[in-house]
């Protein structure tokens, strides 16, 4: 009987022991929220989803698995190999190849602002980070590797358990906390430290030619063709360099991709492609959907000589002469270079050299790097 | 063999990796009843003539359904239901492009302004160009022409919550 009795003793304070440790660990979950800063003139039209608050420990650990080469078949490449911060994210090539040396179908997207970007891939068919990431990650042109196979060789790894509890209260790992810690990270790769928001912001005086480029750039054609202008605001205008729009940017009249249109499924919608950010553009070459443009010298020239006429091209750009035989905008070689030096303002060094968006497997850091295998 | 090779050849053809689907404009938030109409349900509901000057500073004359109608069918509170909280409520309207717009409700409702906001489907009696159409919404009697955008696609009812 005594018997019985300490082993109900053992069970009654074994239960106690347990609802203890888990009163304890629950009080102990308190991620410290991140402090995105940004300007006022960037707004606050911002996406981030109630399940996936912004913290400092997701942000951390997905600044960790975004440099992570086990996250790919064979450990070859992570995030950071096609988005280099140096070049503003991107990675300077035509097609970034996958694990698998495939190229990629279109051209790598720089990863900048995406805390207000409301489309996301080129087509716009992801519309908030979380189900981003996911793609690139198991897609067999990319990364390659089931998300199954992502998350024993990150448990494998042993740096990550603790910092999957710190970011969300205990150490399993899952695909969806992999998404979220990534799309934590990536909504923190702010630029706004440019030539031009030092301009916004009335600490700088830009030269002749910047002012003049500033003038084309927001200039919008009006019917009697009297102002001279790039028409290049209606998607691009504002701060941010860019709306949430798809546009039909007259690269061709037959399309051997057909952008917007394959997502959804309307006529109207071939040969768009989203309107990206203009900041960084000067480190983000190639250019267009399919790296057919070079130098920012050849997109200007584009825009301003070589828009192709069909019954798909947007009507902002349509009829910008002026009535001028050719219909296409005519820019002069200054206002193609003016036009150009506004483009350089957009250029943030700040950004791609912020020790907060680097790789932190990276000599000097705080983090061993772990020979996976 | 010839048959298998035929069938597949016509299977290849019709089938293509995006499939064309069939324009419908979406009618959804704060709404009775959710709405998914096709040209030929817009073809059923009143047709009004409103006027705008375009960006090429000429008028234009335009047809289509008035989005007041469009919206009593949807169950929107318009009419003696606009007063109160309702009036807090806008209309924001989705483009193809990702070109939105937004109106309150009172600048559409008949009991509050005179002027006709329509969904156009016809400019000068001829179908809007293809990538204007087949939508246009009309806001006439403004300044500018931004808010009367092209190729519409779906209309949301919300309440402004600040």
């Amino acid at each position: 009987m005594n018997r019985l009795k300490y082993i109900f003793c053992l069970i009654i304070l074994g239960s106690v022991l347990i609802a203890l440790n888990a009163a304890v660990s629950i009080d102990f979950f308190k991620p410290e929220p991140y402090q995105l800063t940004y300007p006022n003139y960037f707004g606050n039209r911002y996406l981030i989803p109630n399940d996936n608050p912004t913290t400092v420990e997701g942000v951390s650990l997905g600044r960790m698995l975004f440099y992570e080469k086990a996250l790919s078949a064979g450990n070859k490449i992570s995030c950071g190999s096609c988005h280099r911060q140096e070049l503003a994210f991107t990675d300077g090539k035509d097609f970034s190849q996958g694990a698998n040396g495939t190229p990629q179908p279109r051209n790598t997207m720089a990863l900048v602002n995406l805390l207000w970007t409301r489309n996301l891939f080129w087509d716009g068919r992801a519309k908030l980070l979380e189900v981003q990431v996911k793609e690139p990650l198991s897609n067999i042109h990319e990364m390659n590797q089931p998300i199954a196979t992502s998350i024993r060789k990150l448990e494998a790894l042993g740096i990550y358990s603790e910092k999957f509890g710190r970011a969300f209260g205990d150490t399993k790992i899952t695909e969806d906390r992999i998404a979220k810690a990534l799309a934590q990270f990536e909504r923190t790769l702010i630029s706004a430290d440019s030539k031009y928001d030092r301009y916004l912001q009335g600490k700088y005086q830009p030269t002749a030619s910047e002012v003049n480029g500033i003038a084309l750039f927001y200039g919008r054609p009006n019917a009697q063709g009297n102002i001279r202008s790039a028409a290049c605001s209606h998607c691009h205008g504002g701060p941010q360099t860019y709306s949430e729009l798809y546009m039909n940017n007259g690269l061709d009249s037959v399309y051997k991709d057909p952008g917007r249109e394959a997502i959804t499924g309307q006529d109207y919608d071939k040969g768009r492609f989203r309107t990206v950010t203009l900041r960084n553009i000067a480190l983000t070459a190639p250019y267009m959907h399919d790296a057919r443009f070079k130098t920012l010298e050849e997109v200007v020239d584009h825009y301003s000589d070589h828009l192709v006429k069909s019954k798909y091209l947007s009507p902002f750009l349509q009829n910008l002469s002026g009535g001028t035989a050719n219909n296409q905008m005519n820019l002069t070689i200054n206002e193609k270079k003016d036009l150009i030096a506004f483009l350089h303002m957009l250029t943030d060094s700040t950004f791609i050299q912020d020790r907060r968006f680097s790789d932190p497997f990276e000599k000097g850091s705080n983090y061993k790097k772990v020979n996976f295998n | 063999m010839k048959k298998i090779g035929t069938l597949l050849a016509a299977l290849l053809l019709t089938t293509s990796i995006y499939a064309q689907q069939a324009f419908k404009l979406k009618v959804s938030g704060e709404v009775g009843t959710p709405l998914e109409l096709s040209l030929q349900d817009l073809t059923k509901l009143p047709r009004k003539n409103a006027a705008l000057t375009d960006r090429d500073g000429k008028v234009h004359q335009y047809t289509g359904v008035p989005v007041y109608a469009i919206l009593q069918k949807a169950g929107v509170t318009l009419g003696g239901e606009l007063r109160g909280a309702n009036l807090s409520k806008y209309l924001l309207v989705k483009c193809a492009d990702g070109y939105e717009v937004l109106l309150s409700l009172a600048e559409i409702d008949n009991g509050f302004t005179d002027r006709e906001v329509i969904l156009a489907d016809t400019i000068e009696q001829q179908p809007l160009e293809a990538t204007k159409g087949p939508l246009r919404l009309i806001v006439p009697g403004e300044k500018k022409p931004a808010r009367s955008c092209f190729q519409v696609i779906e209309m949301v009812v919300g309440y402004g919550k600040e």
